[in-house]
C-alpha cells in the first residue's frame, strides 16, 4: 500500500447538520404528497413539484458529499427508536458515510435530470400527474434505502422501491404486456427478497441487532459462527440478485422495458437495479468474512454477465439491448464484489449510472421521433438527430471501455482485480468486454447509420398514445430532452477522474472510509490489463462495423452459421418458458394448486358435508321410530325392559 | 361505566331502529350510524385514556348478575392491552359496515338491528371477564349473523348461513366443555383469576382440555382443516357482513387462544407448541396455494384470510412476547386490510354485478378511484412496508424465528405466494384492456362509500408508519402472558 494513502486514512467524523440529511429524504416525500393532494385539480404542478423537490435533494446531497470528503468518510448516524415489539427494538435512522454520500449524489442527480427529460417525453400523456407522483415516491424510497442505518429500515425502503417500480413498469396498464411485466418484476424480485428477509431474521436471532455497524462488528470480531455469517451473506445476496437482476432472477428486467423510457433510465438502469450492488457493498465486511459467499457472488456475477451479453447481441429492440447490457454490467459489478473489489464495483456502479442513463434517455429521444424501439425500422438517424447521436456515441464508447472515458477506468479496475485474483474470471470478464463493444456498436450502426426505414407509423385510433411527431420525418428532440443528454455526457466522459488508477484515488478513500476496517485495496495500473481490454473493445467495435456497416457478411448468414446457439440466445436461454409456462402455469397452477383445491373441496369440505349428510340420514331413519303411536312406544318399552332384565340376569346368574 | 356504554350503545341503537315506524324505516341507517359512531368515538376516547404502564385490566366494571350460590354469574368487563385494540377495531369496522350498507332498502330496520347486535356481541366477547358472559356473547353473535347471511345474502345463502352456524356451534361445544372443566376446577368463572390459576387434577386431563379449547377457537380463526365454512360464508354474505366477518369475527378465535389457551394453560401450550406452529404454517401455505386457484374475488380474499390467520397461530405458537405481540398486531392489521378489500369488492359488485375475475378487467379506466383503492389494499394484503400488514408479519416472523426456524423459513414463502395471488388478481381485474360494457359505470357516487374507504386506508398507513401507537399498548399485556409460559 502506498504510504501516503495510509496516512490519509485517519477516519474523521463528518460534521453534518442533521436537518440536511432528513431534508434529502423529506423533499420528494413532500412533493409526492402534494401531487396526490392536487392531482385532480392541478396535474400541471406535478412535474415542477417533483423537479423542485429532487433539485433540493440533489443540492443537499452534494452538501453531504463535500462534508464527508472533508472528514474522509467515517460514518455519522442519526438514529431513533421506531417501535418495540416484545423484545425486538427497531430503529429509524440515517447513516451517512462515503458510500452513502456517493449513492445519494448518484440517485438524486440522475433523478433530477430524468425528471427534466420527462417534461418533454411525457408531455401530453393522460397520466402525466400520476407519472410524477410515482417518480417522487420512487426517488424518496431510493434515497431512504441508501440512508437507512439498519437492515429492517433498509428492507422497508427496499420493498417501497419495488412498489414504485411496479407502478411505473405498469404505467400504461391498459397494455396487457405492461400489466404482466409489472407483476413479473414484483414477484421475481420478491423471490430474491425471501433471502433478504431470512437474513434479517437470522441476524436478529443470532446477533440481536439490525444496525449496520453492529452487523459489521459481528462479522469482523468473529462473534458469530462462520456458518451463520455465510448464510446471512447468501441471504443478503439473494435479495441483491433479485433487485439487481442476477441470473437466474434476471428475467424481469428486460420485460420491465414496458415502462416509459425515462423510468427505464432512472430505475432500471441507474439506481434501483444497482441497489443490489449497493447492498452487497453495504455489508462488505460480512462478505469479506465468508469465502464461500465470495465464490457464489463472483460466479453468479460472471454467469449473469455472459448470459446477458450473449442475449444482447441478438436483440432487435434498442431498449432491450440496453436492458440486457444493464444486466450484464450489474453482473460485472457483482463479479468484482465477489473478488473483494469493493471500490472497483462501486466505482463501476457510479460511472455506469451516468452513461447508462444517458443511453436510455438517448433511446427515448430516438423513440420520441420514430415512434419505435425496433432497430429494423430505424437507420440513418445521425444526420437527423445529431445531438442524440453524439451523446449516444459517447455513452456507448464509455460503456465499451474506450480510453479515456469514464467506463474505461471503472471497467479496467474490475479487470485488474480479476487478473490479480482469478484468471478464469478475468478471461470471462474480458470476453464480456468484447461482447459489450460488439452489441453496442451493432446497435449504433443499425440505429444511426444506413438508410432510414421509416419508423413506426402512428396509429391514430389508439387513444392511449401520446405520440405527436411524424415518424416518416424524424427530427431532433427539443431542448428539454437534449440538455439532460448533454449534461449526462459530461460524467460519461469524465467521471473517471475520481478514481484514475495510479493518478487519483478520491473515490477509493471516500468509499473505504465507510468500512469499519479501512482496507484500502491498491489502486494501481497495469499496462497488460488495460491494453488487453482496449484491444478486445476495439476489435468488438471493428467487427460490428464490418458486419453492420460495411456488410462484409450478411447477418442472416452469421445466424445460420451459429444456428442452434443463435436460437438459444434469441429465446433467452428458454428461461421464460421454464419459469412461466412450466413452473408457474403447469407445475404450480395446473398440478399442485389444483390438487390442493380438489383436496379442499372433496376431502376437507367433503368430510364436513359428509358428516352433515350422515347425521341427516341417521336422523331420518331414527325418525321412523318416533311415530307418535303410544302403543308402539309401550311395546318398545316392554321389549326394552325384558332385554335389560334378561341381560342383567345373564350377567349375574342367581 | 364508559365501557358498558361502548358495549351497549350499538344494541340500544338496534332497539331504536326496530321501533321505527314502517314509514320511517329509511331512517334506520342514520340511527345505526349514530349508535355505531358514538360507540366508536367513545372507544377511541378510552383508547387514548388507557394507561399503557398500568398492569392488569382497566375500565373494569363488576356486578353480580344472577346469584346462584357458589357460581355467581357476573357482569364483569374490562380491557387490557390485548382487548383494547380489538374493541376499537370492532367499533370502527362497525361504522364502516354501516356506511357501506347505506344503500340497503330491503327491510332496513331488521338489517341494521342485526348489524348492531352483532357489534355488541363481538365487543362483548372482547371485554367479558367472566367466562359465562364471554360464552353468552360468543353465542349471541350467531343469531344476527345467520339472519344477515340468510336474508340479505346472495347465491347459496341458506346453505352458507346454516354451515356457518353449525360449524361455529360445533366449536362452541368444544369450548363449553373446556370452560366448564376449568371453571369447576378453580371454583370460579372469573377470567382474571383463571388466568393466574395453576390447575391440578382436572376431570379431563389438561392436555386434552387445552386441545378442545384450541380446536374451538381454531374453527373461528379459522385454521386448516376447519376453514371451509369461511369461503362459503364470505361469498354469499352481503358486503357489510363480509367486512365484519373478516374484520373482527375471525379475531375472536385468535383472542380466545391468547386470553384462554395460552394464559390459562401455559404449560399445555408449551407441550403443544410445535404442533401449533406446524398447523400455523400449513394454514399459511395451504391457504395461499388454494387462493391462487380462486376465480371469484370474494372467495379469493376469503382463502387469503386463511393464509393470513395462519400467521396469527404461528405468532401465538412461539409463546414469546414478540410473537404474541405480532399475532395481535396481525389481527388488527388483517381486520383493517381485509375489511377494506371487502368494502371495495362490495362497491365493485354493486356496479358490475359480477365477482368472476374472468368477467372483469380494465376497471382502472372507468373507475380510477376504485382501482387505486384495490391496488392499495392489495399491496397492504401482500405485506408492503409502510402499511400495517408488514409490521405485523415481520413481528410474527421475528418472534417465531428464535424457536421454530424451519416453520418461519417455510412461512415466508407465503410472502411470495401472496404477491402472486394479489398481483395476478389486480392484473386481471383492474388492469388490461378497457371493457366497453363498464363505460357507464362511475366510482364517484356516494359520500359514505368514500369515507369508509378513506378511513380504513388512513388507519392502515398510520399503523404502518407509526406502529408504536399500538405496539406500546399491546407489548406490556403480551409480556405478562409470555411471563406465564415456562419453556
Amino acid at each position: 500500500m502506498p504510504l501516503f494513502l495510509a496516512e490519509m486514512l485517519e477516519v474523521g467524523v463528518p460534521t453534518i447538520d442533521e436537518w440536511v440529511v432528513w431534508a434529502i429524504l423529506a423533499a420528494p416525500v413532500v412533493s409526492w404528497l402534494l401531487i396526490i393532494a392536487y392531482l385532480r385539480k392541478l396535474p400541471a404542478i406535478a412535474g415542477y413539484a417533483t423537479i423542485l423537490a429532487v433539485g433540493v435533494s440533489t443540492v443537499l446531497s452534494f452538501v453531504v458529499l463535500f462534508n464527508v470528503i472533508d472528514a474522509t468518510g467515517g460514518p455519522v448516524v442519526f438514529s431513533y427508536e421506531w417501535f418495540t415489539a416484545g423484545s425486538v427494538v427497531v430503529n429509524f435512522g440515517a447513516r451517512v458515510d462515503g458510500l452513502t454520500a456517493v449513492m445519494l449524489v448518484v440517485v438524486s442527480s440522475v433523478s433530477f435530470l430524468v425528471q427534466i427529460f420527462s417534461q418533454g417525453y411525457m408531455a401530453g400523456d393522460k397520466g402525466y400527474g400520476r407519472y410524477y407522483a410515482h417518480m417522487s415516491l420512487f426517488t424518496a424510497s431510493m434515497l431512504g434505502l441508501v440512508l437507512a442505518d439498519n437492515l429492517l429500515m433498509l428492507f422497508v425502503f427496499w420493498e417501497l422501491v419495488g412498489l414504485s417500480s411496479y407502478l411505473l413498469i405498469g404505467f400504461w396498464f391498459h397494455k396487457p404486456s405492461a400489466a404482466a411485466a409489472a407483476k413479473k418484476a414484483f414477484i421475481v424480485t420478491r423471490i430474491g427478497d425471501l433471502g433478504l428477509l431470512a437474513a434479517l431474521l437470522l441476524i436478529w436471532a443470532r446477533g440481536g441487532t439490525f444496525q449496520i455497524d453492529e452487523i459489521h462488528q459481528l462479522a469482523i470480531t468473529g462473534a458469530l459462527s462462520s456458518t451463520v455469517i455465510t448464510w446471512f451473506a447468501l441471504g443478503v445476496f439473494a435479495g441483491a440478485a433479485g433487485k439487481s437482476a442476477q441470473f437466474p432472477l434476471h428475467v424481469w428486467l428486460p420485460d420491465a422495458m414496458e415502462g416509459p423510457t425515462p423510468v427505464s433510465a432512472l430505475i432500471h438502469a441507474a439506481t434501483m437495479v444497482a441497489a443490489g450492488v449497493y447492498l452487497v457493498g453495504r455489508f462488505f465486511p460480512v462478505f469479506e468474512a465468508s469465502a464461500d459467499a465470495q465464490t457464489v457472488v463472483s460466479w453468479v456475477g460472471a454467469i449473469t454477465a455472459v448470459v446477458a451479453a450473449t442475449i444482447a447481441i441478438v436483440q432487435t429492440d434498442l431498449k432491450r439491448v440496453l436492458a440486457y447490457s444493464t444486466i450484464s454490467q450489474l453482473g460485472y459489478m457483482m463479479l468484482a464484489l465477489g473478488l473483494l473489489g469493493y471500490v472497483a464495483a462501486i466505482f463501476h456502479l457510479f460511472t455506469h449510472a451516468f452513461f447508462k442513463a444517458l443511453l436510455f434517455l438517448g433511446s427515448g429521444s430516438v423513440n420520441h421521433s420514430t415512434n419505435t424501439f425496433d432497430m429494423r425500422q430505424m437507420g440513418g438517424l445521425y444526420k437527423l438527430m445529431p445531438i442524440t447521436f453524439a451523446t449516444f456515441l459517447i455513452g456507448s464508447l464509455s460503456l465499451a471501455g474506450i480510453f479515456p472515458l469514464a467506463g474505461f477506468w471503472s471497467k479496467d479496475e474490475i479487470l485488474h482485480d480479476a487478473w490479480g485474483h482469478d484468471r478464469v474470471l478475468w478471461a470471462i470478464a474480458l470476453g464480456v468486454a468484447f461482447m459489450t463493444a460488439l452489441y453496442m456498436f451493432r446497435a449504433i450502426f443499425l440505429t444511426f447509420f444506413g438508410e432510414y426505414k421509416g419508423g413506426q407509423p402512428v396509429d391514430h385510433h389508439d387513444e392511449e398514445s401520446h405520440f405527436h411527431g411524424d415518424p416518416a420525418h424524424p427530427h431532433e428532440s427539443g431542448w428539454v430532452m437534449t440538455i439532460p443528454l448533454i449534461i449526462l455526457a459530461v460524467p460519461a466522459i469524465g467521471a473517471g477522474v475520481f478514481n484514475m488508477a495510479g493518478i487519483t484515488d478520491g473515490l477509493a478513500r471516500l468509499l473505504t472510509g465507510a468500512l469499519p476496517v479501512p482496507d484500502l485495496h491498491e489502486v494501481s495500473f497495469d499496462w497488460w490489463v488495460a491494453g488487453s481490454s482496449t484491444v478486445v473493445a476495439v476489435s468488438g467495435i471493428a467487427i460490428a462495423w464490418a458486419i453492420y456497416y460495411r456488410r462484409v457478411v450478411e447477418s442472416s448468414a452469421l445466424r445460420d452459421a451459429f444456428y442452434p446457439l443463435a436460437v438459444v440466445f434469441e429465446r433467452k436461454y428458454f428461461l421464460d418458458n421454464l419459469y412461466e409456462d412450466f413452473i408457474a402455469r403447469t407445475v404450480l397452477q395446473r398440478w399442485w394448486n389444483r390438487l390442493l383445491e380438489l383436496f379442499d373441496t372433496y376431502v376437507v369440505d367433503g368430510a364436513v358435508n359428509g358428516s352433515a349428510t350422515v347425521t341427516r340420514e341417521v336422523s331420518a331413519r331414527l325418525r321412523v321410530v318416533q311415530n307418535g303411536q303410544v302403543q308402539a312406544y309401550g311395546l318398545l318399552l316392554v321389549a326394552g325392559v325384558i332385554i335389560i332384565v334378561a341381560a342383567v340376569f345373564t350377567a349375574n346368574p342367581l | 361505566m364508559e365501557l358498558s356504554i361502548v358495549l351497549f350503545l350499538p344494541a340500544a341503537a338496534a332497539v331504536v331502529a326496530l321501533l321505527l315506524p314502517q314509514a320511517q324505516e329509511h331512517l334506520a341507517r342514520w340511527v345505526a350510524l349514530a349508535g355505531a359512531g358514538a360507540s366508536f368515538v367513545l372507544s377511541l376516547v378510552l383508547f387514548f385514556r388507557f394507561d399503557v404502564n398500568a398492569e392488569g385490566y382497566q375500565f373494569v366494571e363488576r356486578r353480580t348478575w344472577v346469584d346462584i350460590g357458589e357460581f355467581n354469574l357476573q357482569y364483569f368487563i374490562g380491557v387490557d392491552g390485548l382487548s383494547m385494540p380489538l374493541v376499537v377495531l370492532t367499533t370502527f369496522l362497525t361504522v364502516a359496515s354501516v356506511l357501506v350498507s347505506f344503500n340497503i332498502t330491503f327491510r332496513p330496520r331488521l338489517y341494521f338491528a342485526c348489524l348492531l347486535v352483532l357489534a355488541t356481541s363481538v365487543i362483548g366477547v372482547f371485554v367479558a371477564l367472566d367466562f359465562l358472559l364471554f360464552f353468552l356473547m360468543w353465542e349471541l353473535e350467531l343469531f344476527p349473523m345467520f339472519l344477515l347471511i340468510a336474508i340479505w345474502g346472495s347465491g347459496r345463502k341458506e346453505y352458507a348461513a346454516t354451515k356457518f352456524v353449525l360449524y361455529t356451534l360445533f366449536g362452541s361445544a368444544l369450548l363449553l366443555v373446556s370452560i366448564l372443566v376449568l371453571a369447576f376446577n378453580a371454583g370460579t368463572f372469573d377470567i382474571e383469576v383463571l388466568g393466574q390459576t395453576d390447575f391440578q387434577n382436572t376431570v379431563i386431563p389438561l392436555n386434552l382440555v387445552f386441545l378442545l379449547l384450541m380446536a374451538g377457537f381454531a374453527v373461528k380463526l379459522p385454521i386448516v382443516p376447519f376453514h371451509t365454512w369461511l369461503p362459503d360464508a364470505h361469498t354469499n354474505a352481503p358486503t357489510a357482513v363480509s367486512v365484519m366477518l373478516a374484520g373482527v369475527l375471525l379475531k375472536m378465535g385468535g383472542y380466545g387462544m391468547i386470553r384462554m389457551g395460552v394464559t390459562m394453560m401455559p404449560e399445555q401450550a408449551a407441550n403443544w407448541d410445535v404442533w401449533l406452529a406446524g398447523l400455523g404454517v400449513i394454514s399459511v401455505l395451504y391457504g395461499a396455494f388454494v387462493t391462487l386457484r380462486q376465480t371469484d374475488v370474494k372467495r379469493l380474499v376469503a382463502y387469503s384470510s386463511v393464509s393470513h390467520m395462519g400467521l396469527v397461530l404461528l405468532g401465538i405458537a412461539a409463546l414469546g412476547d414478540t410473537g404474541l405481540t405480532g399475532a395481535t398486531y396481525q389481527m388488527v392489521a388483517h381486520g383493517l386490510i381485509t375489511g377494506l378489500l371487502f368494502v371495495l369488492i362490495g362497491l365493485m359488485y354493486d356496479r358490475t354485478h359480477t365477482r368472476e375475475i374472468a368477467n372483469l378487467g380494465g376497471l382502472s379506466r372507468q373507475m380510477p378511484l376504485l382501482a387505486t383503492g384495490l391496488v392499495f389494499a392489495g399491496f397492504g394484503s401482500l405485506g408492503l412496508p409502510a402499511m400495517a400488514g408488514f409490521i405485523a408479519e415481520v413481528t410474527v416472523f421475528l418472534g417465531a424465528f428464535d424457536r421454530f426456524e424451519w416453520a418461519v423459513l417455510l412461512a415466508i414463502i407465503g410472502v411470495v405466494l401472496s404477491a402472486g395471488y394479489v398481483l395476478w388478481a389486480l392484473q386481471r381485474v383492474v388492469f388490461g384492456p378497457v371493457k366497453e360494457e363498464w363505460n357507464d359505470l362511475t366510482d364517484q357516487r356516494h359520500w359514505w362509500e368514500h369515507s369508509a374507504v378513506l378511513g380504513l386506508a388512513v388507519l392502515i398507513v398510520l399503523l404502518g408508519v407509526y406502529p408504536a401507537i399500538l405496539m406500546d399498548m399491546i407489548n406490556p399485556a403480551m409480556e405478562a402472558v409470555a411471563a406465564r409460559v415456562v419453556l
